[in-house]
């Protein structure tokens, strides 16, 4: 008997047979749920995650803004420069390819490692970065090569450029990555790899300068390849920036200071307070810090103890000495303390308490009213006059002619200075004032600092009349009128005439420096930087000693020109020049005789 | 002979086109709108397999209720040579090299199960069959293959093995509390073959476990294909729209995850067509079996019917993360010859058993 006829066997099967049925139904039943569960349920969330999947953001960097001078002479802009990157995937043998770079452009062993290493951590195809900013002469030789060198790919990047080197490099600043908490500025916001401003003009106008970055939507695959652009939104390039900087005085000037140490000379236009000149040394070359590495070059920086970053001619604090007495003779004229006719008798020195004030001429003037006082620059005179005028008086004055403050200009780290007062030296040591401190403070000496800008726009306030003058540093298109000091006319005319004196009369400290081509009047200072002890004032003429260059007086001059209706103001400040009249008078006629020749 | 073919249930062979036919579709798109290489091949297969089926379902069934064990024994040792070659030779492999083709003897030897199990169960009176040494041969028949699939190691096919002969058991008749026993020593048994798997294996179970916590490792590959059925939402992205295949996201997009690409172009209206074009291949094979007058026919169909069920119902619960990828291709649909042909021979054979349904003596040779 081969088939079974057994009824009761099929009616088993039949059974068996329906709940399998029934089971596998259900089990369809099961995945249909789940897939209406994905599908139509959660569609949306998976919608989203697949679009996030297909399309990545990259940035576009925008262009930095160049800046110019008041000339439109470039001072700062980009160059192009090249990128050399690997691409793993169109090149049989990396090492080769990085061989015959080699023979091109020297790789360092370390960074061949690197490179190496790289290639078998990233995807085929990408980029690697093996030269970064490398010029054009280099760039045709590897074009030229191009052949021989497989899987090279070049692209092009901006580096930063400044025309000048060392010659603005102060004022201008340079660009560098940005530091941890830079990163967070809302200008940077989504370009982590931007260069910003460090310093100067380049830092205060990185919101101008840096533009508006643009954006690329690119669909990748799942191992990030590009496949295509989907929309690009251009970056907008920076706005660029217009100093009121004159290149050709500014070259000048730097070119008078290359023959000392440090200093500084400034020179404004009087009438509406741009600044034409503002040069400091020592300085540094942005150009080389840009470049990379520039280890070495920052290393001699900062070992350099004359400290080439610092803007001396704002962040530079130098005792005024006596460019300092205009204001306090202003102060005595307006008081009421002094007239043209007041006279005090200079024999070298005077006495108050227990100690003896002198002049820097041991034998005394003799006889001076405030002109000659200031045309000689007599020490005992103002002695006399400060005993009477008060250090708060005169300090009130020297703020109403711009010093000790920090000006609205867009420089970072303003020095402020320090005009003392008795309220001042509460505050700062918790001490009162002693009368002999006014007697210092009326020749600019002892608490006394200010910058070499706020003595150019001192100098601006008396040589126009008292007109209020502000610094500006960025040119504006619109003339700007200052408001005039009308309490300080009366007492600027005599002084006026008296700095005329100092350069264009003999006996005038100045007088060696005047000027036929361009006259113009001042007045010189010359500021310790120690105590000279009484040995030294007994000995002979201990002016001229060689001294050590770090223990030399600071040498300083304030002038302005033309003499009538005057358009310039300067400050020339030589770190341990010597003398005002020696070393800082004879850079202010060369300044202000080219800057005639210039007619501007 | 005319009679025949007039008398082939058209309606299946109808449905095995019309399913190969969506996987073309779903393989022209996973090559970017491309017949080459995957949609053209496929095509080509059917072509030929659907012929051998046809001509498979015109032989008399009583030779291949003759050759059933030889059958099997084949293919048991075409397996056996795959692990021999792999021991002896290049390593691990699922595929051997039989007149030029490329063949997976583990796709195969499902239907060979079926065929003996068909045999043995035709053979055996209703009566005998609670006898417990009766049990023997159907467990050595299904435990033989089921071993050298694991040792390969093809978790996903071993664990189809199991299920297929389960299910054919069940359907035999066998007493329900065998089962349950059965069950238990599953159960029990699992701590033990968790310590036998490969990593990579342990590695699949727990990110089917939790896929997110390793987005860009184990769990990735599902992650993608969810997001890929997903993002189809109702009506899907269209035919070639499809973004997570096209974009390389989706994985072995034209095998195990074709279904989530049909998914991603045609939505959950296309994943239940596909879902129900399978329900209904299943039902007929089902009624092929409960018309059929002998057990040979009738486990027979059962047989191909439930194998169809399981490639399907783990494919599906595999890419929607119902289950772990194991690596289970969708009948029809997937690129790949060996499955496709022990699928339409399968379907070949069911087409033989209705024919050969009303048979009344079938001899024992």
């Amino acid at each position: 008997m081969f088939y079974s006829e057994d009824k009761k066997q099929y009616s088993v099967l039949n059974r068996r047979t329906f709940l399998l049925y029934l089971l596998k139904v259900s089990f369809f039943g099961i995945v249909g749920w789940r897939l209406y569960d994905i599908q139509i349920k959660d569609s949306q969330k998976y919608k989203t995650l697949s679009k996030n999947n297909q399309i990545d953001i990259e940035i576009i960097y925008p262009i930095r803004g160049k800046i110019y001078d008041t000339n439109n002479k470039v001072l700062a802009s980009n160059i192009k420069v090249f990128d050399v990157y690997i691409i793993p995937e169109n090149t049989e043998n990396i090492n080769k390819t990085l061989n015959e770079l080699n023979q091109i452009i020297n790789i360092n062993f370390s960074d061949r490692r690197k490179i190496l290493e790289l290639s078998k951590k990233v995807k085929k195809f990408q980029k690697i970065k093996v030269l970064e900013n490398i010029n054009w002469s280099q760039l045709e030789k590897i074009e030229s090569n191009k052949l021989n060198i497989e899987g090279i790919f070049i692209s092009q990047d901006y580096m930063r450029t400044y025309q000048f080197d060392n010659t603005v490099s102060h004022l201008i600043g340079y660009t560098n990555k940005p530091n941890r908490e830079e990163v967070e500025l809302p200008f940077i916001s989504n370009m982590p790899n931007l260069e910003i401003g460090k310093d100067g003009i380049e830092k205060s106008f990185n919101p101008n300068l840096i533009g508006k970055s643009g954006q690329r939507e690119i669909e990748v695959n799942s191992y990030g390849r590009v496949i295509r652009e989907i929309s690009r939104q251009d970056s907008q390039k920076g706005n660029d920036i217009q100093v009121t900087i004159d290149l050709r005085i500014q070259e000048y000037a730097l070119n008078l200071l290359k023959e000392h140490k440090a200093g500084s000379v400034v020179l404004m236009d009087i009438n509406n307070g741009n600044i034409l000149c503002m040069a400091s040394t020592p300085s540094y070359n942005p150009n080389k810090i840009i470049k990379k590495p520039n280890k070495e070059y920052w290393n001699s920086i900062l070992e350099n103890e004359l400290s080439p970053l610092t803007y001396r001619s704002i962040q530079g604090l130098y005792a005024p000495g006596s460019t300092f007495k205009m204001v306090v003779a202003i102060a005595g004229i307006i008081h009421g303390i002094i007239d043209t006719n007041t006279k005090h008798f200079c024999s070298g020195k005077i006495g108050l308490g227990d100690r003896l004030y002198h002049c820097w001429k041991n034998n005394g003037h003799g006889s001076m009213n405030v002109s000659d006082a200031i045309k000689e620059s007599c020490d005992v005179f103002f002695y006399e006059i400060s005993k009477k005028i008060g250090i708060d008086k005169i300090s009130k004055v020297a703020e109403d002619f711009g010093l000790g403050k920090i000006y609205d200009i867009p420089l970072p780290n303003q020095k402020k200075g320090i005009i003392p007062s008795r309220e001042w030296k509460k505050k700062k040591y918790d001490e009162s004032w002693y009368p002999g401190e006014t007697l210092i403070s009326a020749i600019g000496q002892g608490f006394v600092l200010t910058n070499p800008l706020q003595l150019a726009v001192m100098t601006s306030i008396i040589a126009s009349n008292g007109k209020n003058v502000k610094p500006n540093i960025i040119k504006k298109n619109n003339d700007i009128e200052f408001n005039k000091l009308e309490k300080y006319q009366n007492a600027i005319k005599i002084i006026k005439s008296s700095m005329f004196k100092v350069v264009n009369e003999s006996k005038g400290t100045a007088y060696n420096s005047r000027s036929t081509s361009a006259p113009f009047a001042g007045k010189t200072g010359t500021s310790q930087v120690r105590r000279i002890t009484v040995a030294e004032r007994e000995s002979e003429d201990f002016r001229k000693k060689e001294v050590e260059w770090k223990k030399r007086d600071h040498a300083l001059f304030v002038g302005y020109m033309p003499v009538e209706n005057p358009k310039y103001a300067v400050s020339v400040v030589i770190e341990h020049g010597g003398s005002g009249a020696s070393t800082a008078a004879p850079i202010a006629k060369e300044i202000f005789q080219f800057t005639k020749n210039l007619e501007i | 002979m005319l009679n025949k073919i007039q008398n082939l249930n058209y309606l299946l062979i109808f449905l095995v086109i019309l399913i190969s036919f969506i996987g073309a579709a779903g393989l022209y798109s996973a090559a970017g709108g491309s017949y080459s290489p995957w949609a053209s091949r496929h095509l080509i297969r059917l072509l030929v397999f659907i012929f051998l089926a046809i001509a498979l379902a015109l032989i008399n069934i009583k030779y291949i209720y003759q050759f059933a064990y030889i059958f099997f024994v084949l293919s048991l040792l075409l397996l056996l040579s795959v692990e021999l070659i792999g021991v002896f030779g290049k390593g691990a492999t699922r595929w051997i090299n039989l007149f030029g083709f490329s063949i997976q003897p583990s796709e195969l030897i499902k239907i060979t199960i079926i065929l003996a199990l068909a045999r043995f169960y035709h053979d055996l009176k209703f009566d005998e069959i609670k006898r417990i040494k009766n049990l023997f041969f159907p467990i050595l028949i299904l435990f033989l293959p089921f071993a050298l699939v694991v040792i390969q190691p093809d978790l996903g096919t071993a664990l189809s093995i199991a299920m297929l002969g389960i299910l054919i058991l069940f359907a035999s008749g066998i007493r329900i509390w065998k089962f349950v026993l059965g069950f238990f020593v599953l159960i029990l048994s699992i701590p033990l073959s968790l310590n036998s798997l490969q990593p990579y294996q342990k590695d699949r179970i727990f990110s089917f476990l939790n896929p997110e916590a390793d987005a860009l490792g184990r769990g990735y590959q599902l992650i993608q294909s969810k997001i890929a059925l997903g993002s189809g939402g109702l009506t899907g992205k269209g035919f070639l729209e499809g973004s997570q295949a096209y974009l390389q996201y989706l994985p072995e997009k034209q095998t195990d995850f074709i279904f989530t690409l049909i998914g991603e172009e045609f939505g959950f209206i296309g994943t239940m067509f596909i879902i129900l074009l399978f329900l209904l291949l299943i039902s007929v094979c089902f009624y092929v079996s409960i018309k059929s007058n002998h057990i040979f026919g009738r486990i027979l169909s059962i047989g191909v019917g439930s194998n169809l069920f399981i490639y399907v119902i783990m494919n599906i619960s595999m890419v929607s993360g119902l289950m772990p990828v194991v690596g289970i291709p969708l009948p029809l649909v997937s690129y790949g010859g060996s499955a496709m042909l022990a699928i339409i021979i399968s379907i070949g054979l069911v087409l033989n058993a209705e024919l050969n349904g009303s048979l009344k003596k079938l001899h024992n040779a």
